[in-house]
């Protein structure tokens, strides 16, 4: 479970105090699949930022999976990302020099996992996204959705908690982000918490749960399944497109 | 910290890395061959003369008055230098040890031997100089056997001279060279005309004019007065005392006869450092280029590092974002750099014994002494890693908060 209580973020310079987030609260319990909207420069990402422990914040209480996070050094920060989170960006962020399997390899070696087990996670991954027949590709010989799986196979492989995706589709067409948001529905439905920050409303139906965030606050709190499931998605004409790009 | 993802990684882009390579396999080959030239100079340059360099003074006399008279004036200076407080011995000579100026002579074992010559028999040559019965002392060499020259034994020579000498000093290498391993204490040496001379004293070392001459060690003293009017004299003096006594020199000497000059008063040391003057200034040559190379090399590493880091700051960010420490960032760039510097240090070590071989046969330098090799690849090591250390820790403090930018 995820709970933020009262979490202010506030950037300094010499001249300007920027309030990025004031007095944000929010639950999300384990196996919800949440999209957090809202317009540019609301906070979104500053959100998800300290919610992954990619920030540090000013003020307030963050609990995750029952460990109070402020008090926790750059190391533990960074083994806690590691083992409990996911992350899924908007460019993807996969490594150019490295082909699939490494790139999906790069956590599971931060965590010092012994070769075998790493193998078997990472072939598990990929086949998970589809791509297992795939690995020895370099990312720029994929398309965009592939790359998007790739990174999701990245996140999936060290078997984490919560999934964050920071605008997962925000650097795809319309069909390969319903493959993807395809997928993460079926991961969330295996049990993967997911919170996912998007300015997309459309995409933000799929979620169990929309929060709306302005001026780095809550303004709108759903309460969990006031939004349907699933879209009804092709997947067969889906993955043919997309094997084909 | 993984090798197989960061050397792939470094194969798919490695227009950098291989110039680097290159760089390091080429200031390898160059620090490791000047670091063995320097090491053989400086070897070279601090050989055991044999004799008292530092307390030694050298200077010219020359008789240029009418009623110059060469035995007396030198007889005369002699003993004046002698008696001055603080000398422990005076010599004269034709020539200075270590000087790069001197005489030889072709010299044999055996008298049968050398007449029956030609160019089959073996031929001994030494670095000869004709002093006086202070020879001992006035060089302070060591005496290993035998005695010095008696006073009766000292003749005043002419330019027209041609005998040898009825007793002669030698060096041990010398003894060892004319002698083998037999006494040559007692034995007679005979000179080119086949003139015999009674070896009575061995020292133990001296080292002769010419600094890069092989025989270096084979010196012959022999009893005797330079021919005038112009000669040198060798003054020892008790350690600590040799500027004062080349001031009482310089004051008192010249007035005490004003038929003859007296010039040139010099510390023994510069008359040294005049004769390594070129292995002096190579050294220093050598040593600036491989200060200037190593620089050179570690701005190429700083600088590729740096671009790295720089070329890769959003893919350091989702590393840090998935889970790396600052400490496997660190280690990243650390690794990263060690490849780099082994692969110009295999090269580097090719290339090394390839620039030997060519010195060896173009300037008939020394063969290179292999572990300077291990040594070279040690210390560019050590030098990659320093150089890469700023550019790594500046990697490890990029923020994983970067991974979410869109930048």
């Amino acid at each position: 479970m995820l709970s933020m209580q009262h979490i202010s973020k506030v950037y300094r310079t010499e001249l300007v105090e920027t309030h990025a987030l004031r007095d944000f609260s929010l639950e999300v319990n384990d196996g919800e699949f949440v999209a957090v909207t809202g317009p540019s420069g609301s906070g979104k990402t500053t959100f998800l930022n300290i919610a992954g422990l990619l920030e540090s914040f000013t003020s307030g209480t963050y609990v995750l999976d029952g460990l109070d996070v402020s008090g926790l050094n750059d190391n533990e920060r960074s083994r806690i990302r590691n083992q409990k989170i996911g992350f899924i960006f908007q460019s993807f962020n996969l490594i150019p020099d490295l082909d699939l399997f490494d790139n999906v390899d790069v956590p599971l070696r931060y965590r010092g996992l012994k070769a075998a087990d790493r193998k078997e996670r990472i072939h598990n991954a990929l086949e998970t996204v589809g791509l297992a027949s795939r690995m020895k590709h370099l990312p720029a010989q994929l398309s965009g959705g592939q790359q998007q799986r790739v990174a999701i196979a990245r996140a999936l492989a060290g078997d984490p908690h919560f999934l964050l995706a920071d605008e997962p589709t925000g650097n795809l067409d319309s069909l390969m982000a319903r493959q993807v948001l395809d997928l993460l529905q079926e991961i969330n439905e295996k049990g993967t918490t997911i919170i996912m920050v998007t300015h997309d409303a459309e995409l933000a139906r799929r979620a169990h749960r929309n929060v709306q965030v302005l001026d780095g606050q809550v303004t709108d709190l759903e309460a969990p399944d006031s939004h349907p499931l699933t879209v009804a998605v092709d997947n067969d004409a889906a993955d043919n497109l997309s094997a084909g790009a | 910290m993984p090798i197989r993802p960061i050397l792939s990684a470094l194969l798919r882009n490695k227009t950098g890395a291989v110039l680097l390579v290159l760089q390091i396999a080429i200031t390898m080959a160059v620090i490791v061959n000047a670091a063995f030239i320097v090491s053989q100079r400086l070897a070279k340059m601090n050989r055991d003369p044999g004799f008292d360099v530092p307390n030694m003074i050298a200077f010219q006399s020359w008789g240029f008055g009418a009623d110059y008279n060469h035995e007396v004036a030198v007889k005369e200076d002699t003993d004046y230098l002698a008696s001055l407080p603080g000398v422990l011995g005076v010599t004269t000579t034709a020539s200075l040890p270590l000087s790069n100026s001197g005489s030889a002579n072709t010299f044999a074992a055996t008298g049968e031997e050398f007449d029956e010559a030609g160019a089959d028999t073996p031929e001994i040559v030494a670095n000869t100089y004709v002093m006086n019965e202070q020879v001992l002392d006035a060089l302070g060499v060591e005496l290993v056997a035998g005695r010095t020259f008696y006073p009766e034994e000292v003749s005043y020579r002419t330019p027209q001279h041609s005998s040898f000498a009825p007793s002669v000093i030698m060096t041990r290498d010398l003894a060892i060279e004319t002698y083998g391993t037999e006494d040559a204490l007692g034995k007679t040496l005979y000179d080119g005309l086949g003139n015999p001379a009674e070896v009575v004293g061995i020292i133990e070392n001296m080292q002769g004019a010419w600094v890069d001459w092989d025989d270096l060690t084979h010196v012959l003293l022999m009893p005797g007065i330079a021919a005038g009017p112009f000669l040198r004299y060798i003054v020892r003096v008790e350690p600590g005392r040799r500027d004062e006594v080349m001031r009482v020199i310089e004051e008192t000497l010249p007035a005490r006869n004003s038929e003859r000059m007296i010039r040139r008063i010099q510390p023994f040391t510069e008359i040294v450092a005049r004769s390594y003057r070129r292995d002096h200034s190579m050294t220093i040559l050598l040593i600036a280029t491989v200060i200037m190379l190593v620089s050179i090399t570690s701005l190429g590493i700083i600088g590729l590092a740096s671009f790295a880091v720089r070329q890769r700051t959003k893919q350091i960010g989702t590393r840090r974002a998935i889970g790396a420490t600052r400490r496997d960032i660190l280690g990243y760039f650390m690794v990263e750099n060690w490849l780099v510097t082994t692969g110009g240090v295999l090269l580097g070590a090719l290339l090394t014994v390839a620039v030997n071989m060519w010195l060896v046969d173009a300037y008939s330098l020394e063969k290179l002494d292999w572990a300077y090799i291990p040594a070279g690849v040690l210390i560019l090591w050590v030098l990659g890693q320093l150089a890469v250390l700023v550019p790594a820790i500046r990697a490890s403090g990029i923020a994983p908060a970067i991974a979410t930018r869109t930048v």
